[in-house]
């Protein structure tokens, strides 16, 4: 499972006031659980934080506002029907990353049981990389 | 040859930072030392006071950030 650290030495002070906020589409099959997995992993290592998904959809109000003031969206989607981009687009709301787990080299399937470390690294590194921007 | 030093005392940002250094060095193909440096004592003695940091030959790049590999390549471009 996901490595988690709290660190302590002082590192990451210049990211201490970047706000990204996290979307994961945390759908039903192997790649919509990876999404959530890593966008709790990159909330874990202090990348952004993760937001309900649902509660966009549902039309909470401030979360669109807080997504407005956020210093970047990020968006990971588990594969192209982007179930959580479109969400974020009926908001008005534009990712600054949008990342498409499918299009990582990780098959779409519905066997939740074998999900990797690997995938969901593949997934973080990504987002850290800066890439899908 | 460019000499690229990544600074941090061994957390996840500084595993961050030392990956996205590699995937651009990897991208751009050049010719790069890079080196880690891990002791607290090493980076301090560079005036480095917030990790993860980079340094570009000598020169403090990035400080207190993990620096994602399109600005690590526009760094390293000059």
């Amino acid at each position: 499972m996901a490595e988690k650290q709290t660190c302590s030495c002082g590192c990451g002070a210049g990211e201490r006031g970047k706000n990204r906020i996290i979307f994961a589409c945390a759908g039903a099959s192997n790649t919509g659980q990876i999404s959530n997995l890593a966008a709790v992993q990159l909330t874990d290592e202090g990348y952004g934080s993760l937001a309900c998904t649902s509660l966009l959809a549902a039309g909470a109000a401030n979360l669109t506002k807080m997504c407005r003031e956020s210093d970047g969206v990020v968006i990971i989607d588990g594969c192209p029907n982007a179930c959580a981009s479109r969400i974020a687009e009926q908001k008005e709301i534009t990712p600054d990353q949008h990342i498409i787990i499918t299009e990582l080299g990780i098959k779409k399937s519905g066997d939740r049981g074998n999900i990797t470390d690997e995938e969901i690294e593949t997934v973080v590194s990504r987002a850290w990389e800066g890439r899908c921007r | 040859m460019v000499n690229i030093e990544v600074l941090g005392t061994g957390c996840l940002k500084c595993k961050r930072m030392m990956k996205n250094v590699e995937a651009a060095v990897k991208e751009m193909g050049i010719e790069a030392e890079v080196v880690k440096i891990e002791d607290i004592t090493e980076i301090m003695d560079r005036g480095v006071m917030l990790t993860p940091a980079l340094m570009i030959d000598g020169e403090l790049a990035v400080s207190g950030r993990v620096a994602d590999v399109n600005e690590i390549k526009e760094i390293l471009q000059g």
